[in-house]
């Protein structure tokens, strides 16, 4: 089972971006659980949103997991210890900053020694949709990295599930992805 | 206890979610068991009201008012040829004698009385007050 | 005419989009909610589908769930098919209500997703809510995922329709577990599932004005004892409709739904009973567990009330040990499930040693890990003969251990 945790702040669109991946996946025949942990609190406050894709149907509905990929989409939230909790060795971080990694991993020691990738998903939001919402181009990155399906046919996919969107806004979003996707180092 | 009991029927035969229909035969108006038209009260009177048909302006407050239905309505046309209740009288087996009606009725001299349970309806109509002598 | 929804052979759905989907494809005339979390997106969506074409019906926007559920019997009694949704403290202000609707007869569903009762304040599931409406009357039928939310739904309309039961039903799931969680969805298309559910048949409708009758007319000591006792019978005697339904929807979904679920019981030595998405979380714990050699099964009452109490009592008669989890506070004694199994059990001579564990309260986390220790424990009993651990302990409650005895 394949297991994916978003750090994010509520209001950027990570349950959107969980949910997504999830739907991008099923449509390849895998099965998935898309979930997220919060309160009842305001946007702005640091939350998590979860994956998981296997090949049989998921049954396992507790909320903790160690997950094989870490995805943070808020600048600040990389700076935080707690996206290493309950990760692996093997755990691949893909993480929004416009620092190169060099300069990130000598802040954010606690990402030291793990497998780190960075992609500037902020300003790429900014530049390609208009708003900083980083969670499409994280896609176009998670792509990237995992290779899991073929780039052509994630596109295809979230073309459709984002097609109940105005012209302006898939557009921006799927350039937003595929520079993620070049971007991502 | 207030039920008659051959009405006290069994768990099993109770009527379905305690929904009571108001008519046993709704095309001839037949009243079901569970009206409370069929629960007479009225032994318990001592003076019953009388009609007096010729005072009468069918405003029908009385019968509005009545909280046992106890007076008897006919369909009438009238001048304009439309459809209107008309009064005729009052069903003593179901009135109390709560004067309810006499109170509401607005006529100058009023078309509802009371008098005592044993005075003949015709006689009390003779005593009925008039313009000079209300 | 409603519009048909174009609908995926696998769709990816939380469980409140779930339970949306099957209220518009049961064409419901009357749906009268007051939002609240984690419920909120179930009466959002479906405005939303009515919004855009998608129902014939009404929407009523209330001024709280009182009034929801007083305008679910007033649209019920007047004729029409009627559904709910709410949780938690909306489903407590409700309460009166339910059991007026239960009382008159009144087929209404409600999809309730399930949340704990404050105070102190709490968003996220347990069972609070469900256990409150135990005895409301009403037919409460447990959904463990997204496609089970969804099934069930449409499996409550028939079953509470049906005239040989003629009572409400709720569907339940867990707050954010289930109804949050989007999972892979494969639902009935709208022709189908419409057929499956079939037309409302209406019972001495209101709106007959021709044959005028009384809803909710006073009874006192003569005539109160019968009434319930003739609604208690249509509950009990509901348990052939519900298989007799499930069994339909099989033909046409291939999904199996039965009055007493089980998981690898037909050898156990032991059991866990517990209700809701940590039933399904307990399978992975059970697989486990038998890889260290520990002969463990589980057992769901799908429907919790009416309580299944002789088949309970019939699938665990081979074991020797029984936990039951309850995800609820239990204030002031065991859980109700634990209540439940053992009362079955009693009823039949059964002696398995019964322990209870409560879990999950406000949504606090249940893994695998977790059940794996009540499973350990479960089984010192069955090697004792007697029971050697606590009456009733706490699952992954933060502090000193807290048990009961």
């Amino acid at each position: 089972m394949l297991q994916i945790r978003w750090h994010s702040r509520a209001g950027q669109g990570a349950v959107t971006g969980a949910k997504a991946l999830a739907d991008v996946m099923a449509r390849t025949g895998k099965y998935v659980q898309a979930y997220s942990v919060y309160g009842a609190e305001k946007r702005g406050a640091p939350m998590t949103a979860y994956d998981k894709i296997d090949d049989k149907p998921i049954l396992d509905h507790s909320k903790w997991m160690t997950p094989d990929y870490v995805l943070v989409i808020d600048p600040s939230l990389v700076f935080q210890e707690e996206i290493v909790d309950n990760t692996t060795d093997d755990t691949i971080f893909i993480v929004t900053s416009h620092m190169d990694k060099e300069d990130l991993l000598s802040v954010a020691k606690h990402l030291q020694g793990k497998k780190v990738y960075v992609v500037d998903a902020i300003k790429i939001s900014q530049e390609e949709i208009g708003r900083a919402i980083p969670n499409t181009p994280m896609l176009g990155a998670f792509m990237k990295v995992s290779g899991i399906i073929p780039f052509e046919d994630f596109l295809v996919s979230i073309e459709d599930i984002l097609s109940k969107f105005p012209k302006k806004i898939i557009e921006g979003n799927l350039r937003a992805i595929k520079r993620a996707y070049e971007e991502v180092k | 206890m207030a039920t008659p009991k051959e009405m006290l029927t069994t768990w099993d035969k109770v009527q379905f979610g305690a929904v009571l229909p108001a008519f046993e035969d709704p095309e001839h108006k037949k009243r079901s068991k569970f009206h409370s038209y069929n629960y007479s009260v009225a032994d318990w009177r001592v003076e019953k009201p009388v009609f007096n048909r010729e005072l009468c302006i069918d405003c029908d407050f009385c019968w509005v008012s009545c909280p046992d239905s106890c007076f008897i309505v006919e369909e009438v046309v009238n001048k304009r040829g439309k459809k209107q209740a008309k009064i005729v009288g009052i069903n003593y087996n179901l009135c109390k004698g709560c004067a309810v009606c006499v109170e509401v009725c607005p006529t100058p001299i009023k078309s509802l009385l009371m008098f005592p349970e044993y005075v003949d309806n015709d006689e009390a109509l003779k005593q009925w007050p008039t313009k000079d002598n209300k | 005419m409603a519009e048909r929804y174009e609908l995926k052979q696998k769709e990816v759905w939380d469980g409140n989009m779930a339970a949306a989907h099957a209220l518009r494809q049961a064409q419901v005339d009357v749906v009268a909610a007051y939002p609240i979390t984690p419920s909120t997106p179930i009466v959002q969506n479906y405005a939303q589908f009515l919004a855009d074409g998608y129902v014939d019906g009404e929407f009523i926007m209330v001024e709280s769930e009182h009034s929801a559920m007083s305008a679910c019997v007033g649209a019920a009694a007047a004729g029409g098919r009627v559904a709910t949704a709410t949780s938690s403290q909306g489903y407590a202000l409700m309460v009166e209500v339910l059991y007026q609707a239960s009382g008159m007869r009144l087929p209404i569903v409600m999809t309730v997703v399930n949340r704990a009762l404050a105070s102190p304040l709490n968003i996220h599931g347990d069972h609070s809510d469900l256990y409150l409406g135990r005895d409301a009357g009403w037919i409460h039928i447990i959904a463990n995922n997204p496609q089970e939310a969804y099934d069930l739904t449409l499996c409550a309309f028939r079953i509470g329709e049906d005239e040989r039961v003629r009572l409400p039903v709720t569907t339940n799931q867990d707050g954010f577990l289930v109804s949050h969680t989007a999972q892979v969805v494969e639902p009935l298309q709208d022709e189908e599932a419409y057929k499956f559910i079939g037309e409302y048949k209406a019972l001495n409708p209101m709106l007959d004005t021709k044959n005028p009758v009384t809803y909710g007319a006073q009874t006192e000591e003569e005539w109160h004892f019968e009434h319930k006792a003739n609604q208690h019978k249509a509950l009990m005697e509901s348990f052939p409709v519900i298989e007799e339904v499930f069994n339909e929807f099989e033909k046409v979904s291939g999904r199996k739904y039965n009055v007493v679920e089980t998981y690898k019981l037909d050898d156990a030595d032991i059991a866990l009973v517990l209700m809701g998405s940590a039933y399904e979380t307990a399978m992975l714990a059970v697989d486990k567990a038998r890889e260290e050699g520990i002969k463990v099964g589980l057992l769901m009452p799908r429907v919790f009330r009416p309580f299944p109490y002789n088949e309970v009592a019939e699938k665990l008669k081979n074991v020797k040990a029984i936990a039951a989890l309850d995800r609820s506070a239990p204030m002031g004694t065991t859980g109700a499930l634990y209540n439940e199994v053992a009362g079955a059990l009693a009823a039949k001579g059964q002696s398995a040693i019964m322990t209870n564990y409560i879990y999950g309260l406000g949504g606090r986390d249940t893994t695998v890990e977790h059940i794996l220790e009540v499973i350990r424990e479960t089984e010192k009993n069955a090697k004792a003969g007697k029971r050697v651990t606590d009456l009733q302990g706490f699952i992954n409650l933060r502090g000193p251990k807290l048990s009961f005895n």
